[in-house]
């Protein structure tokens, strides 16, 4: 019961933000609850990939100056609103790499590293360490944010899919290869 | 190539922090200003205008 009052809310809620979306495409001055909604989740979003903070308000602030700029061509066809946001940030995002204006930064918590470490090598080194931080840099840029997504920001495979402009099954897939690929560079050198 | 620099337990700003930088109004005057610049109406409107007004006249 509880799990279908949920999807009840969910409903509730996704027909309430559609509503939302289609009075900002008529007049962009509406598109505030939206921009209140998801500035949290997309500064944070950007934050963890940049260096400096200031940068990430900066990137922040273009990603919705671009969302309001395409709002008039978005169609809700299944996709989330927050999934299109995040695809807005990511283009930004890899626009202020290529421009050299911020540096691409991987936030990651000590913890999940020692946890990684001691699941593929049974004890816990600052070696180990070292020796991780150094094969995630030597991933392709998709895997790294592959596994970015999933391991160190906990998204689900579906977010993962959303963001990436990929199926369920296939953000599980290459996930899983970027992960095979991980664990094959941290044990080459042992 | 894309240079990766890796930091570990980042402190991440408070929700209210996030919030003290967020202003909408801003958001909607960068738009509006695009908006305005991409407008290829721009330079022709008023001399169009003034044109139909002479024709008028």
């Amino acid at each position: 019961m509880p799990l279908q009052l949920s999807l009840q809310q969910q409903s509730f809620l996704q027909e309430e933000e559609k509503t939302q979306i289609e009075r900002a495409q008529k007049d962009p001055r509406f598109f505030a609850p939206l921009y209140e909604r998801y500035y949290d989740a997309i500064f944070r979003y950007v934050y963890r990939r940049v260096d400096e903070e200031e940068q990430a308000y900066d990137i922040t602030s273009s990603v919705f100056v671009k969302a309001l700029q395409s709002l008039p061509k978005f169609e809700y066809r299944g996709l989330p609103f927050s999934a299109w946001l995040f695809r807005i940030a990511k283009s930004e995002l890899y626009q202020s790499f290529r421009d050299q204006k911020s540096k691409r930064t991987v936030s990651i918590e000590n913890v999940v590293v020692q946890q990684v470490v001691e699941e593929w090598t049974d004890t816990y080194s600052e070696q180990d360490k070292a020796r991780l931080l150094n094969a995630l840099k030597q991933l392709k840029e998709q895997q790294l944010q592959l596994v970015e997504m999933r391991f160190f920001e906990k998204r689900s495979f579906k977010e993962i899919g959303d963001i990436c402009g990929m199926s369920e099954n296939n953000a599980k897939v290459k996930t899983f290869r970027a992960v095979l690929k991980l664990k094959s560079i941290f044990h080459q050198k042992e | 190539m894309i240079m990766i620099k890796i930091i570990l337990d980042r402190k991440e700003p408070s929700e209210a922090e996030v919030r003290a930088h967020q202003d909408f109004n801003q958001i909607l005057a960068a738009h509006l200003y695009q908006q305005k610049v991409n407008n290829p109406w721009r330079y022709w409107y008023y001399l169009s205008i003034t044109c139909v007004m002479l024709m008028l006249v």
